[in-house]
């Protein structure tokens, strides 16, 4: 009673798992636990999805694959978790690109910043890319069933930022661990002032930085909409979540189980992947009604930013963990795409 | 972490019993000792069934109560409590959404009438709105008590919206303007809800674990132990957030142990002990 149907379905799951577990596994013991970290909070969609993915894997496998999550981040951070399925603690986790992109770094590549237009340009790309990025990362030891949408992130700020020039003399916001987003800053001129992204509320509060960016789900979640009044509505990177098991774990299943692990959870990541478009769309108008002004760059001065990062190409190819050749793919994807869909005239 | 997928953080806000909300309202209604008497026979009852199909007849009477004195603040303020606890604890999912829509207007008439800036407050930004509550002094707790649980009630019946997550902050301003003026008020409940609120996210998302335990805590040590629902929120939310089995564990067989039989208590006392036996069920496959 008065349970939110939610709730009520996280619960449904539990019991089927439950009772597939009793049906099904009385036999034996699982031929295989897969253990899986995420920073998803139990009972969010993404759990609700994996969970149900998972049950549909323990019934399809006979009970020979069981996946057990432990979600809200009570593994640790991206490089935690890593560590823990190296030393064979867990088996996999859902990750965002910049932490799985330490394993292999093409899949920093969407979050170039500035890079895409449009979503149009991202959904072009990455009908391309993205099985490409997958199977790199498979050589690199993990097995993807799909990419999850973060989103766009857009300028956050307590004053209008409509140019560079706005932004200068002001302490904008890095990432830990975003080596790209901190050449960025510097090659448009900026202080950029690095931060756990947990201390991002506290840092605009105090006056640590003044400019912050994430897509609206992420401004929602993260409260930072009680703390800052602009947003400047540009396209600054694009985020992604990334579900992957270790290699070597999935060999270990049966060719029929890796097919049913790979056909079920693809299944649950695309349908993540396609909400999450308009979870942001509707993040967006909330913040609109929480107060926050939405913000315009100039196009003139929109090209004049991408031509400034633009310059920092050069020095991101010079580095070790920058897929230089998967990077010239995307550009060749992104510049067929802008011919064939020229922007309308104004 | 692909935050988009946290959309559900709300959805996830449960309803620490309100049984105030019978009292307030019972008395409110009839007055006197009659109220409280049925008050009591309601939230003594170990029948939720027999609550769920009878209660509607007072929100009849509420409504009827409150037509004829639209300007009573303890009518309106009642109202939102009882509109808040059916429909959030007993209706049906999809009327749950109206009856708390209901609640809030309830609510918000309640506080404004005995505050008058407090006509203004909607869609005020977190910073103004924060600095408004500091206003309300400790006279006026009862409507803000009332003001917040029935917002957080259409919340939580809302919480497919991204509105919901939008608007929590607000709300938790609220109830913690309300824990500063009287931290005791209905037997702890707001270090209950304050706990609730602050597990909703992991650490990771801006969640606090750590102010969580505190208010749970705090919250059982105000109800004298009396209320088995906060004990069962807590193992739902933090030990669980936190992936602490021993404590869930010990939490929940307290709960199941425990008589449900406790004047004024009985009744939330008789479903948290269901869900705490439910939780117990699935703790081994869940840490």
């Amino acid at each position: 009673m008065g349970e939110r149907s939610g709730a009520r379905l996280a619960r449904t799951l539990t019991r089927l798992t439950a009772a597939a577990l009793l049906v099904l596994g009385m036999a034996a013991a699982h031929a295989a636990d897969i253990k899986i970290a995420t920073v998803a909070p139990d009972g969010s969609r993404w759990m609700l999805e994996m969970r149900a993915g998972a049950a549909e894997v323990l019934a399809q496998t006979d009970g020979r694959v069981a996946m057990k999550f432990y979600p809200g981040g009570v593994m640790g951070s991206d490089a935690q978790v890593l560590r823990k399925i190296r030393i064979g603690q867990l088996q996999g986790g859902a990750f965002t690109a910049g932490g799985l992109g330490e394993r292999y770094g093409a899949l920093n590549l969407y979050g170039t910043p500035l890079l895409f237009h449009s979503l149009a340009e991202v959904d072009a790309v990455r009908a391309v890319l993205d099985p490409e990025l997958a199977a790199g990362l498979e050589r690199a030891g993990f097995v993807t069933f799909g990419f999850i949408e973060g989103g766009f992130a857009n300028l956050l700020a307590n004053e209008p930022i409509r140019s560079v020039e706005d932004m200068r003399r002001k302490k904008v916001w890095v990432p830990e661990g975003d080596p790209i987003s901190f050449l960025a800053m510097e090659a448009l001129g900026l202080s950029p002032a690095v931060l756990p992204v947990t201390d991002v509320l506290t840092g605009l509060q105090t006056g640590l930085i003044d400019i912050a960016f994430a897509s609206p789900v992420a401004a929602l979640v993260l409260q930072w909409h009680t703390k800052v009044k602009y947003i400047t509505d540009i396209p600054v990177s694009y985020s992604m979540g990334i579900f992957a098991i270790d290699k070597n774990v999935f060999a270990t299943l049966a060719a029929e189980d890796q097919r049913i692990v790979r056909e079920v959870m693809a299944r649950h990541i695309v349908a993540l992947d396609r909400e999450a478009r308009d979870d942001n769309r509707e993040a967006a108008e909330v913040l609109a009604k929480a107060g926050l002004q939405t913000v315009t760059v100039d196009a003139a001065d929109l090209a004049s930013w991408r031509n400034t990062l633009e310059g920092v190409w050069p020095r991101l190819r010079g580095r070790p963990d920058f897929d230089a050749a998967m990077f010239d793919r995307l550009l060749a994807l992104l510049a067929e795409y802008r011919r064939t869909h020229p922007p309308a005239t104004p | 972490m692909a935050l988009a997928s946290v959309r559900a953080i709300a959805r996830r806000l449960a309803w620490v019993a309100a049984c105030a909300a019978l009292t307030a309202g019972c008395s409110s209604l009839i007055g006197g000792k009659a109220a409280d008497t049925l008050a009591a026979a309601i939230l003594n009852q170990d029948d939720p069934e027999l609550v769920a199909s009878g209660v509607p007849a007072y929100l009849l009477l509420v409504d009827g109560l409150i037509a004829q004195s639209p300007d009573s603040a303890p009518l309106l303020s009642a109202g939102a409590q009882l509109f808040a606890l059916y429909g959030s604890r007993f209706a049906a999912p999809e009327r749950a959404v109206a009856l708390t829509a209901k609640a809030r207007r309830y609510g918000e008439r309640a506080i404004c009438l005995v505050h008058d800036a407090a006509c203004n407050w909607r869609g005020l930004d977190y910073e103004r709105f924060v600095a408004e509550l500091e206003r309300v002094d400790d006279k006026d707790i009862g409507p803000l008590y009332s003001y917040a649980i029935s917002w957080l009630s259409h919340l939580d019946a809302t919480s497919e919206d991204w509105t919901a997550v939008g608007e929590l902050p607000w709300v938790q301003a609220v109830l913690e303007r309300a824990l500063a003026l009287d931290e005791s008020y209905e037997n702890g409940a707001l270090h209950g809800y304050l706990g609730i609120l602050n597990s909703l996210r992991p650490p990771a998302l801006g969640g606090k674990p750590d102010v969580a335990r505190a208010h749970f805590e705090r919250a059982i040590e105000l109800s004298g132990g009396r209320d088995l629902s906060i004990k069962v929120e807590y193992a739902r939310r933090y030990a669980r957030l936190v992936f602490d089995q021993e404590l869930h564990d010990r939490l929940l067989t307290d709960v199941v142990d425990a008589p449900a039989e406790t004047p004024l208590f009985t009744l939330f006392n008789v479903l948290a002990k269901q869900e705490a036996e439910e939780l117990l069920a699935t703790s081994k496959e869940y840490f």
